[in-house]
């Protein structure tokens, strides 16, 4: 099996899994229905295409969150074209400064056509609502005999260079892992998510539980300070602060 | 498919405003790169767009279209136009059945408010429940065909083929600002169009905090007696220098607009039109948020054009890290400067080299580190000129 990473970062991104109409929230990280629904439109799938998406649906799905973002909420208006009467449309929430690590597993062929058809899409990616493009290009690579697991071990840390140096005191970060589980470690007590897509059409969007099994991965942290401890020869400097106080008295 | 992608980037500075504002009347911010950004949503600006090309004139009434929930008084003011001999309430009768018939979107009459009825108020037209975009073409193509069946519009409407007439006549020359912007009608999946645009929220290349102007009014016939404001209140406000950005497929938007507008020119004219006003609308227009408060109109000190055969690339994470202006020399200038170091360095990472055209619009010494990242434009006018004719250049290549 081969793995495509990508690299998904943005100011914004928006990933619903069971957002309609007025009230627009966003899961935690990315959803699969999400994320294939992107690589479908780079191949230029129309919408109703649903034999063309059970190839690109079948693909294991796993995530990594590298930089977990804040979320914040958005309330649109719409105005009345007519009587420019402003109208309460919808209340939409984001992730703000999110980066993740996103991994499909599956044939090597088919992988390498997703890569090729991201660097030149029909549809250009976004991060889960049209107005949020990502920030760099999301093609990482395709990895040869590799499984969905180790290529999402094996991927260096994405995250921003501020985030990074801001964990500067840690050598390796632990970082939360989401993927869909094998066969064999499934045991029917996984947590579930609708987000299995079975087809994009406008007029029937369907989806379908998915498992979700949630890892752990400790990955270097290229930023990290050489040591944590101060070098020989430093000492703390002495600090008393009542000193100043009894020369004045004095 | 050939791929021809625009993107448009750009750095505007805004002086202390509210163009865009939340449900508490505070600009609309965002957290980018740890600190917090002032932003602007994309549909704020997509909607200037939309309305610049018609304000200004950019592109004639009839390659336009309107977005309104009153799509029936609308249609039915085409089909009394047509019609002279139709009273007013059967053309909308025509209307809302027509609209139902080839959008599939339902058109009622809507509630009236507690009280109205009482009052005696007249029964409002019937309206659909969505906002509905249709392009001028279309209003003017279901008129003809709403007039045609007047005669009994219910049975008309049931024949297959009259019906599959007008789904036709809604899903085909959509104006040009459809094309670009897209069409959702909520009710009926086969005529939505997808955007051939997608514009990003503009955020602040610095940090920002919302600041807030205390005020009060002055009563001018106030007397001695009784001193004091008229009105107190609070407006929010900030001001920023924004990195905007958007990307348009081009080919996509052929698809969209199909046959063109008229017959009688080549099917590059109408995309050239389209790409050629979209450019000019997206760089000088403005969201109106409390504009006559704050007079903030400004126009941006940068534009950056790329027109490219691979995926569109946003420069954004050019300012990741806040621009500081510990100098005390604005922001501009290091904004300018970042921008200048991060597209050559992005562009050899991932770029497409020699298929690569981009052009620059620069104002000021504070942006003169950009004048060498592409061909230099004089005005607005010869950058939206040299790109529709490299667009043109494309499409025929591709063709």
């Amino acid at each position: 099996m081969s793995v495509l990473t990508l690299r998904l970062a943005g100011p914004l991104q928006a990933w619903g899994a069971s957002a309609r109409f007025i009230r627009r929230t966003t899961e935690a990280a990315p959803t699969k229905s999400g994320v294939i629904g992107m690589l479908a439109a780079a191949q230029g799938l129309q919408r109703g295409d649903d034999a063309g998406l059970a190839p690109l649906s079948a693909l294991r799905f796993g995530v990594r969150i590298d930089q977990p973002g804040t979320r914040i909420r958005d309330f649109q208006t719409a105005h009345h074209a007519v009587t420019g009467k402003s109208m309460p449309l919808s209340e939409r929430f984001y992730l703000a400064d999110a980066v993740f690590v996103a991994a499909l597993e599956g044939d090597h062929t088919l992988l390498t056509a997703l890569h090729t058809a991201l660097r030149a899409p029909v549809y250009p990616p976004y991060l889960g609502r049209r107005s949020c493009p990502p920030s760099l290009p999301v093609e990482l690579g395709v990895h040869p005999d590799i499984s969905l697991d180790q290529a999402l071990r094996n991927e260096p840390w994405q995250a921003s260079a501020w985030h990074q140096k801001r964990h500067r005191d840690q050598p390796t970060v632990t970082l939360v892992i989401l993927r869909e589980a094998t066969s064999a470690e499934r045991d029917g007590d996984e947590d579930v998510l609708r987000d299995q897509p079975l087809s994009f059409a406008a007029e029937h969007r369907r989806h379908t539980l998915r498992t979700v099994l949630s890892t752990i991965v400790n990955v270097p942290n290229p930023l990290a300070r050489a040591t944590r401890l101060p070098a020989s020869g430093h000492t703390v400097p002495h600090h008393d602060p009542l000193g100043g106080l009894e020369e004045e008295t004095a | 498919m050939n791929r021809i992608f625009l993107d448009v980037h750009a750095l505007q500075t805004v002086p202390p405003s509210n163009l865009n504002r939340d449900d508490t009347g505070a600009p609309k911010s965002a957290v980018y790169g740890g600190v917090p950004r002032a932003r602007v949503s994309s549909q704020a600006w997509k909607r200037a767009t939309r309305s610049y090309f018609g304000d200004e004139h950019l592109l004639d009434p009839s390659e336009l279209g309107v977005r309104t929930k009153k799509v029936a008084e609308v249609l039915a003011t085409r089909i009394t136009a047509l019609e002279p001999s139709l009273k007013d309430a059967e053309a909308l009768l025509l209307a809302a059945e027509m609209i139902q018939g080839a959008t599939g979107s339902k058109i009622e009459v809507p509630k009236r408010k507690a009280g109205e009825e009482k009052d005696g108020a007249e029964e409002s037209a019937p309206q659909s429940k969505y906002l509905m975009f249709l392009s001028a073409r279309q209003l003017d193509g279901l008129a003809a065909l709403a007039v045609e069946g007047a005669a009994d519009i219910k049975k008309f409407l049931k024949d297959k083929d009259n019906k599959a007439r007008a789904k036709q006549i809604a899903d085909t020359r959509h104006s040009v600002d459809i094309a670009l912007f897209g069409r959702m009608v909520a009710d009926s999946a086969d005529i939505n169009v997808d955007a051939a645009v997608q514009v990003a929220h503009a955020i602040s290349v610095h940090r920002v905090d919302n600041e807030s102007d205390y005020y009060t009014a002055v009563d001018d016939r106030n007397t001695d007696a009784e001193p004091g404001a008229g009105m107190i209140g609070t407006v929010d406000f900030n001001s920023a220098t924004l990195y905007r950005y958007a990307a348009l497929g081009v080919h996509q938007l052929a698809a969209n607009l199909g046959e063109g507008l008229r017959a009688d020119e080549p099917r590059i004219t109408p995309v050239r039109r389209a790409v050629e006003a979209f450019l000019h609308g997206f760089v000088a227009s403005l969201p109106t948020g409390k504009i006559n408060t704050f007079g903030n109109h400004t126009l941006p000190d940068a534009v950056v054009i790329k027109l490219r055969t691979t995926r569109p690339i946003s420069f954004v994470a050019a300012f990741e890290e806040p621009v500081s202006a510990e100098q005390g020399s604005g922001h501009l200038r290091e904004a300018s400067a970042r921008l200048a170091n991060y597209i050559p360095d992005i562009e050899r990472a991932y770029g497409d080299g020699e298929s690569t055209l981009t052009w620059v619009l620069r104002v000021g010494p504070n942006t003169k580190k950009l004048a060498g990242i592409g061909t230099e434009a004089g005005s607005l006018t010869a950058l939206v000129k040299s790109v529709g004719e490299a667009v043109a250049d494309r499409m025929e290549q591709s063709a």
